[in-house]
């Protein structure tokens, strides 16, 4: 996979966010590192994904479940789980790929 | 609080403190400004309200009603529903019949305007000219059809939620009006909450404590006041007096406008701390 930052939907991405909350280069690091995990997971680039989950309203679902195994594959740490599913999600959001949000699980 | 400063503050708050509960007697003052201080032809009052604690509804009701509502976060995290419905019986003839005899004998409408048991009786079931003076009730109330009713029902509750939205605001509470439901679920909002079959819910009002600040990133976009006020006619917008908008900034209605400096970096912090993605 190329620079992720070379695509159009991370492009998106990054300059919707930034738009309202200008996050520093720092946190991008973090975002950008769980999003291309993602995107090896499922076999798709940032842009592919993007596509197959406007178009076909199964494989986004499908792909929003793998994103929380995926984050909980990574961390045992429940909150830090829902953080990185939480980046992926709002990478669909900005791409308007509408997915569910949900705050942490009330401890 | 001031009123033009209660009218100053509102917003629609789109975040509330799920765990903070709302104490019982400010819903009842709600309540109570509601039915002393919401306007209604012929005094019709044809509002009701079934407020909804969601801690005790149960699991599958409470999911029904978010879902009606597409799960709307801020629906989820309001403790307090309040359901404000049009009650179409209390707009039919009859009712209207009653309520103005009512008016006229504590002395609300005067008599020397033609107000009487009998030039109403007449307009409201037979249909008699209303002499002038008075409204021209036998063109809007006699022989009126159901579905007229049920419209006056729904635009005069509205009416009622402006009020209690207002009167959530003087309370120190947070609070937004969501739709009650998309077509596809009126009648498992229905069902939940039993309503009578005249019974319509029209908007559900959100009450709870808001997790944002009072101003919620300052006062909305607004059109500009000569777009929508004129004088005269509609080509003449009317003019506003700047000394009149000076004194309204300082009473407190007239406020910085949103975004105000800082806005997002709130959102982005009660955000995290929910757990919503940034």
């Amino acid at each position: 996979m190329n620079d992720l930052r070379s695509y159009a939907s991370v492009t998106r991405w990054i300059d919707n966010v930034n738009r309202y909350y200008q996050l520093p280069a720092s946190e991008w690091v973090d975002r950008l590192a769980a999003l291309r995990v993602f995107c090896e997971q499922v076999g798709k680039d940032p842009d592919a994904v993007i596509r197959s989950a406007v178009e076909e309203k199964g494989v986004k679902v499908e792909m929003m479940r793998r994103s929380k195994q995926i984050a909980k594959e990574a961390t045992r740490d429940a909150r830090a789980a829902h953080d990185q599913d939480g980046f992926v999600r709002s990478f669909f959001i900005h791409n308007g790929a509408r997915v569910v949000v949900r705050p942490y699980e009330e401890e | 609080m001031e009123f033009l400063e209660a009218c100053g503050v509102r917003r629609s708050i789109r975040i509330f403190d799920r765990k903070k509960p709302v104490d019982r007697q400010k819903i009842q003052r709600i309540l109570e400004v509601v039915r002393v201080a919401t306007t209604c032809p012929g005094n019709l009052q044809p509002w009701r309200a079934i407020v909804v604690d969601q801690d005790k509804l149960a699991a599958p009701d409470r999911k029904t009603l978010l879902a009606a509502d597409n799960y709307q976060a801020a629906h989820a995290q309001a403790p307090v529903w309040i359901y404000w419905c049009a009650n179409t019986d209390s707009a039919r003839p009859e009712s209207f019949r009653a309520r103005v005899h009512e008016l006229i004998d504590v002395g609300a409408m005067p008599t020397y305007y033609g107000w009487t048991h009998e030039t109403v009786d007449g307009s409201i079931l037979r249909g008699e000219i209303a002499p002038e003076g008075m409204a021209n009730i036998e063109q809007i109330i006699h022989g009126m059809p159901a579905e007229m009713s049920a419209m006056i029902a729904r635009q005069e509750t509205v009416g009622a939620c402006a009020v209690a939205v207002l009167a959530a605001v003087n309370e120190g509470l947070g609070t937004c009006l969501h739709s009650c439901h998309g077509a596809d679920k009126i009648e498992d909002v229905r069902r939940v909450l039993k309503l009578p079959a005249s019974w319509n819910a029209v908007w559900v009002q959100l009450v709870g404590h808001s997790l944002e600040d009072r101003e919620a990133g300052g006062q909305r976009p607004r059109l500009p006041f000569g777009e929508l006020f004129f004088e005269m006619d509609p080509t003449r917008p009317f003019v506003r007096d700047e000394t009149v908008v000076k004194d309204l900034e300082r009473e407190g209605l007239l406020r910085a406008p949103s975004p105000k400096p800082g806005r997002f970096e709130e959102l982005m912090q009660i955000g995290r701390k929910l757990g919503y993605p940034i």
